[in-house]
């Protein structure tokens, strides 16, 4: 289990590396992305599959991701830790995470503020944590247990608000900051979730990101969904809009350096739709969105 | 409220099984009648059918043309506690839907489970027993083509395993040789 020391040296700068998301099984694609980006985003839940032994991790795309080498970094993305439970997080995900820190190095590990489930009953959608004091407490002794158990950098993710938060003791960005600096973990702030945020709930980015302390904020995500019944979904089916983009640049420019990567999002369902030309040009322009 | 019981009746509201009282917190019956807790269920079938229409293809497909896809999906959602991982949700839904009363739909989901198996590695020989020949339901399931207005009936079956080249192999119980591809 080695962990990049990349991430620790890093330098101030304004330019980041730009990463994109691969869920295996498609090697045109991965060829296709891996002289565009430096790192490669991995999902547990998506890499894993069912067998008479239970849900283990891929051998065919282990190898894969293995073969990928130096040509980027690896980082891990869950979807299923649910830190937020009360009832306690995910073993499962934990032991899967075990096993692929086990066989491959990365750069660091990151999941969702965020709980998928509930007394074990799995709600199939992520809600977002109410930013109280008990909530927060409860996050961050696992963060510290998470930290303990791994010693490699892990980050959280602003997860989108499938509905209003309730009546709380910290605004968004205050329970962000609360948490990082009790911890020391990193935070991924998910442009275009800050934009489904403000489009269904008319939250304020400009105040949040006043707020938000920035020198905590490691990575960022792009990614676009659709729109339905006026609401829009956080669904990772399109190519990031300029507007995304644009956000994106504007937290990583009051980031002053800790920013190190933004990472283009898309789930394998959208592959077919989008046609590998088109996320290869996302890149692209992503690259040169963020070189300057 | 305190955090386990907000979840508990989040998890009540979005499972559609819980009812909200007069003396419910405020929050909790303003999400009950809150669209964006309707749009989050919608919001479930969603990812469902997603994950679902790359994982079971055929059977997502035959059951859209029956006009049975989202009800039957949100039977599923209902009763059954899957995972967020992407691949435990085919060979749930599948399992299920192997016992479906339209003869075709359980057939269909019989194959593409067996199959799905196989080449996952299961060293298990399936068969699947027809009464109407597959291929051309098989064909038009896979090319998104409509299905045929005749379909010849007849006894057949497929034989789904690893050792078989394309890993399955349709024969006809009625002819001297029976293999049909």
């Amino acid at each position: 289990m080695a962990a990049s020391q990349n991430y620790l040296d890093r330098e101030t700068s304004t330019s980041v590396a730009i990463g994109a998301t691969y869920e295996g099984r498609d090697p045109a694609l991965l060829e296709r992305m891996l002289p565009l980006v430096d790192y490669v985003e991995v999902t547990l839940e998506t890499i894993s599959q069912v067998n008479d032994r239970g849900i283990s991790l891929s051998g065919d795309i282990m190898r894969e991701l293995k073969n990928i080498g130096k040509e980027a970094q690896i980082i891990v993305h869950g979807v299923s830790l649910s830190i937020g439970s009360h009832e306690g997080w995910s073993p499962t995900y934990l032991r899967l995470l075990d096993d692929f820190l086990e066989q491959v190095d990365v750069a660091w590990h990151s999941e969702h503020l965020a709980y998928t489930k509930v007394d074990g009953e799995h709600l199939g959608i992520m809600l977002a944590m109410p930013k109280t004091e008990e909530a927060l407490d409860m996050v961050c002794e696992r963060v510290r247990a998470i930290q303990e158990r791994y010693g490699i950098p892990f980050l959280l993710e602003n997860t989108v608000h499938v509905i209003p938060d309730c009546p709380s003791d910290y605004s968004e960005a205050g329970f962000l900051n609360e948490l990082t600096d009790r911890t020391g973990c990193g935070l991924i702030l998910d442009a275009y979730n800050l934009e489904c945020d403000a489009h269904n709930h008319g939250f304020d980015i400009p105040a949040f990101l006043d707020e938000l302390r920035h020198d905590s904020v490691r990575e960022l995500h792009v990614a676009c969904g659709v729109e339905h019944n006026g609401i829009l979904l956080d669904v990772h089916s399109q190519l990031a809009r300029n507007s995304t983009v644009d956000l994106a640049q504007e937290v990583v420019r009051r980031s002053e350096g800790s920013a190190q990567v933004v990472v283009y999002e898309f789930m394998p369902e959208a592959i077919p739709g989008l046609g590998h030309p088109a996320i290869a040009e996302q890149l692209r322009r992503l690259r040169a969105a963020f070189e300057s | 409220m305190d955090l386990a019981t907000q979840q508990r009746k989040l998890l009540g509201l979005f499972r559609n099984a819980d009812t909200v009282c007069p003396d419910d917190d405020p929050y909790i019956r303003c999400i009950a009648q809150s669209k964006h807790l309707a749009e989050g269920r919608r919001n479930i079938l969603l990812w469902r059918v997603f994950v679902l229409e790359r994982t079971c293809p055929l059977t997502v497909n035959l059951l859209r043309r029956r006009d049975l896809l989202e009800e039957t999906l949100n039977d599923f959602i209902a009763r059954t506690n899957i995972y967020p991982f992407r691949e435990t949700q085919a060979p749930a839904f599948l399992d299920e839907q192997c016992a479906h009363s339209d003869r075709m739909i359980a057939v269909v989901a019989q194959f593409e489970l067996a199959l799905m198996r196989v080449k996952q590695g299961d060293p298990r020989t399936y068969v699947v027993p027809w009464n109407v020949e597959p291929r051309a339901v098989l064909n038009s399931l896979a090319r998104n083509l409509p299905l045929p207005d005749e379909i010849q009936e007849g006894a057949y079956q497929i034989l789904i395993s690893r050792d078989i080249p394309r890993q399955f192999q349709i024969f006809s119980l009625q002819e001297e040789d029976g293999v049909l591809t």
